[in-house]
């Protein structure tokens, strides 16, 4: 029985050490990430529900389809969003849903979105998403938006979205591409395209972007009849 | 022979019956097109926007960024109801030399607009149909035939009117 049951014990020692040492997903990454949690939190909704911004019980929901390499994406989100971000978001006002929307004549936007989804996954999408857009410009000449997130992350976290960028690419990609789709669903083919729904109404605005002021006006309103 | 080429008062003929067709057939296009206009800018989305029309209409004024807020806000405001009412003159022949000047002094400017946004390579909504009607090569061909027929039709109108006051 003694024997047995050092036996028994041994067995279980060596079942224990030896998933203790499997290499790759199953074991934290560095920095603190599992990639193999992490794969599992890469959905489409969760991610949906990670890139976005305010109360999703916000009276007024505005979801834009939105190219990082888009030149009027960028001044989309850093002359209109920004302040609509800071004066209707952070108040609990509006519910700012972001979907990936990369258009195949930009070389990079669709890279630039992976980013941006492995750093929603982590937590850090505002900042990751704002900081593509803001340095459009730096690397939209030649592809290298790493440096560009690195700048806005700590260490740690670009770590964390750097492990999720490589190892978990595919899994990036589907979640962008369920986007793209249900923006191909909703008839776009230009970025940015912007859906206010209000009341139960959902209406899509006038492509190109629309402006500070008037966008403004347009949610004071619904807001007024709320 | 001076009769002939100076027409004495009282004699000036009238519009021939391919102009007068023309004239006829112009103005209820043209006036179609605008009552049409007006409509799509009030209703989309399959209802009326009567109270609401005027944020999504000024959105696409705006993208062309050619006037300053307070002009943005006001053709937004007015712009569908004073189409509206050019169709309807142009429909009824009220008024008709001027309303069909109006007309084309209206599209001249619309015509402008969007060589001018085309040219700037501006992806907007033309904002003439509605709101969410992209801006192409098309559109430009399109508003080019109205300025024409609207030209037209106010030369016709003008040249009738002056051989009805002759006549009389």
């Amino acid at each position: 029985m003694k024997a047995r049951a050092l036996i028994a014990g041994l067995l279980l020692g060596v079942a224990i050490v030896s998933a203790m040492a499997v290499p790759g997903r199953t074991r934290p990454a560095p920095g603190g990430a599992s990639p193999s949690a992490a794969q599992a939190r890469i959905t489409p909704a969760s991610v949906t529900y990670a890139k976005s911004l305010g109360s999703s019980s916000a009276p007024v929901r505005i979801e834009v389809f939105s190219d990082y390499q888009c030149p009027q994406c960028r001044s989309f989100y850093l002359n209109t969003l920004r302040p609509v971000i800071d004066n209707y978001v952070s108040t609990g006002k509006v519910y700012l849903i972001h979907h990936d929307f990369p258009l195949s004549m930009h070389a990079y936007s669709r890279d630039a979105a992976r980013w941006a989804t492995a750093a929603a996954v982590v937590g850090d999408f505002e900042t990751v998403d704002q900081a593509l857009y803001a340095n459009q410009d730096k690397w939209e000449a030649n592809g290298q938006i790493e440096p560009v997130v690195a700048a806005v992350l700590s260490p740690a976290e670009m770590k964390k979205v750097k492990s999720l960028f490589t190892q978990d690419a595919p899994e990036l990609d589907a979640v962008v591409e369920t986007d793209y789709n249900l923006g191909r669903a909703k008839n776009i083919d230009s970025t940015p395209s912007i859906f206010v729904t209000a009341h139960g109404e959902t209406h899509e605005l006038p492509p190109g972007g629309v402006s500070y002021p008037l966008m403004k006006q347009y949610l004071d309103y619904l807001l007024e009849q709320h | 022979m001076m009769a002939a080429s100076i027409p004495i008062e009282g004699s000036a003929p009238r519009l021939g019956f391919l102009p007068r067709a023309f004239l006829l057939l112009g103005r209820l296009v043209l006036g179609g097109v605008f009552i049409f206009a007006a409509y799509a800018k009030l209703h989309f989305d399959g209802q009326w926007h009567l109270h609401d029309y005027y944020f999504f209409f000024a959105m696409s004024i705006d993208s062309y960024h050619l006037l300053p807020l307070w002009a943005v806000e006001l053709a937004a405001r007015v712009l569908p109801w004073f189409e509206m009412l050019l169709g309807l003159m142009l429909v009824l022949g009220l008024w008709l030399r001027w309303a069909a000047a109006v007309t084309s002094a209206l599209i001249a400017v619309f015509c402008f607009a969007i060589v001018r946004a085309y040219l700037l390579h501006l992806e907007i909504s033309c904002g003439c149909f509605g709101n969410n009607e992209r801006l192409t090569g098309w559109t430009i061909v399109r508003d080019g035939c109205f300025l024409a027929l609207s030209l037209a039709v106010t030369w016709l109108a003008f040249i009738a009117h002056r051989r009805a006051a002759r006549r009389s």
